[in-house]
């Protein structure tokens, strides 16, 4: 395996785990536009993090990651598709701050609207340059760009549906799981019938796209089974799987485009080195996040 | 080059003169915003944890709240400044592909260690922040110094891509191409040691007066209503401390860092000092003043040294002189009113151990330092436009002029406007959520009580 090579698993990886976590945060903002009721709101403020987005991280990755082991395709697609790009920044500006102010001045009326709108607005503008780039050609406007930020938008909503019933139970409010269970069969049959059509449209003939369906079929039977750790797994792969297809249609041709091998070995070396120390303090605060106050003041 | 059709198709044009301005100013607008946040997120944790330690040195619990206080503001400023330089890094190659296309790999490994840097600093300000009341305080303390250090660490992973800009090293360019790309070189080019020291103590500036100028007004406050109170005092104190100390350094560095521009980049420092002409004994003009001879002799320690002039660079290689320089009289002036501060802060200091009086809580004396905050972020910003604007026509010196990386698309003006409108509404609601999170002035804190002065 050479070295663009493992860059490109790299990219892919940090791709996914954008999607997964990232989306997972812009669906559960969605739901906090969608529902107006309280108890749903306060299950989602509550399973989000802890002190800002670190989910971005992820995105951040993957930008870094892209410009430095392939820059021409990292500025082809920014600079052909700068409008929708510059507008899933700002809704990123928007959200992250709205997200860190509601929790220190919680009586601002204006913070949450905003907060709902930009998590559609920035999964969207996304999903429809992934759509574009993946399938070769046109803008964000066109039909596949279209289809795309809807999917895209859709695939966030499901997975932030399906996970948010697991911390609905943890706040234990019986009402609140069963909307939530309502929720993820909705966006996931939802999901799966703009999913089908598009895959068709473009000629995805991959066995990823089965792979899909079937994890989709899965987890509407887990969820109305309450199996909500096993959902997680098969509503994370119905997702996910769609990343995967779409990277697979893209064909780029990377190796005319890598760096040259010194770099890469830099940016790998650093990514170990980093992840040895990262790893572990992440452990540690997430132990610490789930412990309580053992003292009162300092 | 372009791989993708559409794009291919969009290259063909080349951007007009108002997109490339706007792509400018957007540039500088974000940055200058960030820099500012960057540098609370630098400067913050640091006085945090001196504060803390100074509670934990002498069980003062003045200290400690005013610990907890600062490290909450630390962390919606952190927030703020994340996504901040998220839009950065967006802006890298939405509006200037052509740079990132042909150099992105050459500095992009700073970019990774700048992000890991960045990560750690953000666990360890989550670890710190929840792990007030679930850690011993002395291993509480110790959290916080990974946060000082990773925030350090990443401000200087990305200066020096700012003076690779500068002095670019670390590749070659074969027709056109880049090739033998060392990127350790181009990390390590000739201009970062003086611009990372250069830039971590203005980062310490600004953020320690910048936060004691919010005491300054309290204390101000105080001295109206005839109250005493440590909180503010120590709040003053703290930060304005730092800064002080750091502005003579700051000074040092400063001069280092002209003598290194002087030396490699004459464009710059003809532009920075106004000198027109090549000639011998330059003379030391300021504002309106006018020193024969001193320039060349501060510079060359010869009163007669002949100094590169605007004249000797080819007309299409001149930076905008006139910008450059009030940009560098600016910085200096507010560098001396900074170190002047300092000088009377560090004498009143002296004077008040000898037991010969109280530091300086007078009304001039806070005034000026009122003014302190705001003076060190506009030497800040003008120094980072004499940086910037003194390597123009460059994006990269003396290698790629600006207009080639500049994004061809059409439109990008309308992006600026977007840009200034959406940072203005978050300026204002950063300050509004920072005024709602302060404590009310002259309301007893719960852990100490202001003693009431009679009159």
């Amino acid at each position: 395996m050479s070295y663009p090579d493992v860059a490109l698993g790299l990219i892919l990886l940090g791709l996914s785990a954008y999607l997964l976590f990232g989306g997972a945060d812009f669906g559960a903002g969605l739901w906090h536009l969608v529902s107006r009721r309280r108890s749903d709101q306060r299950v989602i403020e509550h399973a989000m993090g802890p002190l800002w987005e670190a989910n971005h991280v992820w995105l951040i990755f993957v930008m870094v990651m892209t410009w430095t082991a392939f820059p021409p395709v990292f500025a082809d697609i920014m600079s052909a598709h700068w409008v929708p790009l510059s507008l899933a920044a700002l809704g990123i500006v928007a959200r992250g701050s709205t997200f860190v102010f509601a929790k220190a001045a919680p009586d601002q009326p204006w913070h949450a609207p905003i907060f709902g709108i930009s998590s559609v607005l920035t999964p969207y503008c996304f999903g429809a340059v992934a759509t574009v780039v993946a399938t070769g050609g046109g803008t964000w406007l066109s039909p596949a760009g279209l289809y795309g930020g809807l999917l895209t938008t859709a695939l966030c909503a499901y997975l932030a549906a399906v996970y948010l019933i697991w911390d609905a139970r943890r706040l234990g409010d019986a009402e609140v799981i069963l909307r939530f269970r309502g929720y993820a069969m909705m966006s996931g049959v939802a999901t799966g019938l703009l999913a089908l059509p598009g895959a068709v449209t473009f000629g995805v003939h991959s066995p990823l796209m089965a792979l899909s369906a079937a994890a989709g079929l899965a987890s509407l039977f887990l969820v109305h089974h309450q199996r909500l750790l096993a959902v997680r797994v098969t509503g994370a792969l119905a997702v996910v799987t769609v990343l995967w297809g779409a990277a697979g249609m893209a064909g780029l041709d990377l190796d005319r485009h890598a760096a040259h091998d010194a770099v890469l070995q830099v940016v790998f070396a650093a990514l170990g080195v980093g992840a040895l120390i990262l790893v572990p303090s992440m452990v540690w605060l997430f132990v610490l996040f789930q412990r309580g106050p053992s003292r009162t003041a300092s | 080059m372009s791989f993708l059709p559409l794009a291919a198709d969009a290259v063909a044009g080349a951007a007009t003169p108002a997109d490339f301005m706007a792509a400018r100013q957007q540039m500088a607008f974000t940055l200058g915003f960030h820099i500012i946040l960057a540098s609370i997120g630098i400067g913050l944790p640091a006085i945090t944890l001196l504060a803390e330690w100074r509670s934990l040195r002498t069980g003062d619990t003045v200290y400690a709240e005013l610990a907890r206080r600062w490290m909450k503001a630390a962390g919606v400023l952190f927030a703020v400044g994340a996504v901040s330089g998220t839009v950065l890094s967006f802006e890298m190659g939405t509006l200037w592909p052509g740079f990132m296309d042909k150099y992105g790999q050459v500095f992009g490994a700073a970019f990774a260690l700048e992000g890991i840097a960045f990560f750690i600093e953000a666990i360890f300000m989550g670890i710190y922040l929840y792990g007030w009341d679930r850690l011993s305080p002395k291993a509480h303390f110790v959290t916080g110094i990974p946060v000082v250090i990773a925030g350090l660490l990443s401000a200087s992973f990305v200066v020096t891509v700012n003076s690779w800009m500068n002095q670019p090293r670390g590749f070659k360019l074969v027709d056109g191409r880049v090739t033998d790309v060392d990127p350790l070189a181009a990390m390590f080019n000739p201009a970062t040691p003086v611009q990372a020291m250069h830039l971590i103590l203005a980062s310490l500036m600004v953020c320690g007066f910048l936060v004691a100028s919010v005491y300054a007004v309290a204390l101000l406050r105080d001295r109206r209503a005839g109250r005493v109170d440590r909180y503010n005092r120590l709040g003053f104190a703290v930060p304005f401390s730092l800064g002080a100390a750091c502005a003579p350094l700051q000074v040092l560095v400063g001069d280092w860092a002209s003598r290194f521009v002087a030396d490699n980049q004459p464009a710059k420092f003809a532009a920075m000092e106004g000198i027109e002409h090549t000639q011998a004994g330059v003379p030391f003009r300021f504002a309106v003043f006018e020193i024969p001879n001193a320039l060349s002799l501060m510079l060359k320690f010869d009163a007669h040294a002949t100094l590169r002039g605007m004249d000797a660079i080819p007309a299409d290689q001149r930076p905008p002189a006139e910008v450059v320089k009030i940009a560098f009289e600016v910085m200096i002036v507010a560098g001396m009113f900074l170190l002047a501060l300092a000088a009377w802060w560090a004498f009143s200091w002296w004077r008040a151990r000898r037991g010969a009086a109280d530091l300086p809580w007078r009304g001039w004396f806070l005034r000026a330092a009122t003014v302190a905050g705001v003076a060190a972020a506009v030497a800040m910003e003008a120094g980072w436009t004499v940086t910037e604007v003194g390597r123009q026509p460059w994006i990269v010196y003396g290698v790629m002029r600006t207009e080639e990386a500049v994004n061809p698309n059409p439109g990008l003006r309308f992006g600026l406007y977007v840009v200034l409108v959406v940072y203005a509404v978050l300026a204002a609601a950063t300050v509004s959520v920072l005024r709602r999170m302060r404590r009310r002035p002259g309301s007893p804190s719960p852990l100490a009580e202001p003693e009431k002065v009679g009159t």
